[in-house]
């Protein structure tokens, strides 16, 4: 077995690539700068993308944990491990990115409000899941444990979406997803900006999945290859 | 206000988190591949033997 990249991923990589230049070119050339928050603002389309794929990561992870506790296939386990390894790159990065935003609009890097705090418990929760997936076997009880954290993990995200209508946070409220409609109160250059960034991101969700799960199969291959060969003579 | 620092640093961190996460696929990737090499060798010498 080795590493070869079939065309359908050859395709999708450029496709991403693309799609990020496009995106890139909106954010820095297309969009007006925004008249209250100035250039800073445009940290909004690196953040926002950036938390929709850790929720949609999070979300595989929970899916696919729960697919894997029902029909024990090594296979849904490899896809839950992959996509909360994306996702807990892509929350650090809304952790990152949020601060660096926050530190010239509130005056603060940090506040404990409602959303801040359960995204970092939403991180912590899925660095955990990491942290047990390292140190576990194929087919230990230690894999079931972590397919138990990953679908109780994602019950904090709910949570993170209506914090900010339930309590009064220094966050911002959603703008893309609010009651008024998608995007409702935004300029139509901004919305455009963002979803092109929203679909770069999941582009490269796609892109790092299938290397990452690829990378994950290979793992198997070299474990069992050992196990035949090696470890038998 | 314009604040271009931030918004500098942001990007820094984005691409750099990004890169950094595909590049550490590709080292995994390269250490494995290097083990399936060592194991094929090793069952060819056995297999000669």
């Amino acid at each position: 077995m080795s590493v070869e990249k079939s065309e359908g991923s050859t395709i999708l990589i450029w496709l991403t690539a693309l799609a990020f230049l496009i995106g890139m070119a909106a954010i820095f050339i297309y969009v007006p700068t925004e008249q209250m928050e100035g250039a800073v603002q445009r940290i909004m389309y690196f953040h926002i993308p950036a938390a929709w794929l850790a929720f949609f990561s999070f979300f595989i992870v929970f899916a696919c944990s729960i697919l894997f506790l029902w029909k024990k296939e090594r296979e849904w386990d490899i896809y839950a491990l992959a996509s909360a390894e994306i996702g807990v790159i892509f929350c650090s990065l809304v952790l990152i990115t949020g601060p660096i935003w926050a530190r010239p609009i509130w005056g603060a890097w940090w506040v404990w409000d409602a959303r801040l705090t359960s995204t970092l418990i939403l991180w912590l929760i899925y660095v955990s899941y990491l942290m047990l997936r390292y140190q576990t076997d194929v087919g230990s009880m230690r894999a079931r444990f972590a397919a138990v954290l990953g679908i109780v993990g994602f019950l904090d995200i709910p949570f993170i979406h209506f914090s900010v209508l339930w309590w009064r946070t220094f966050h911002p409220p959603p703008k893309m997803i609010s009651p008024e409609g998608l995007g409702a109160g935004m300029d139509p250059s901004m919305v455009t900006t963002l979803m092109l960034s929203l679909g770069a991101f999941t582009l490269l969700y796609f892109v790092l999945m299938g290397q990452r799960i690829k990378v994950e199969r290979m793992k198997d291959e070299v474990e069992r290859l050992k196990k035949d060969y090696l470890y038998s003579n | 206000m314009d604040n271009l620092e931030y918004l500098f640093a942001a990007n820094v961190f984005v691409w750099g988190g990004i890169f950094y996460y595909l590049l550490r696929i590709k080292k995994y990737q390269q250490s494995l591949q290097n083990d399936l090499d060592l194991i094929k060798e090793a069952v060819e010498k056995g297999a000669q033997k």
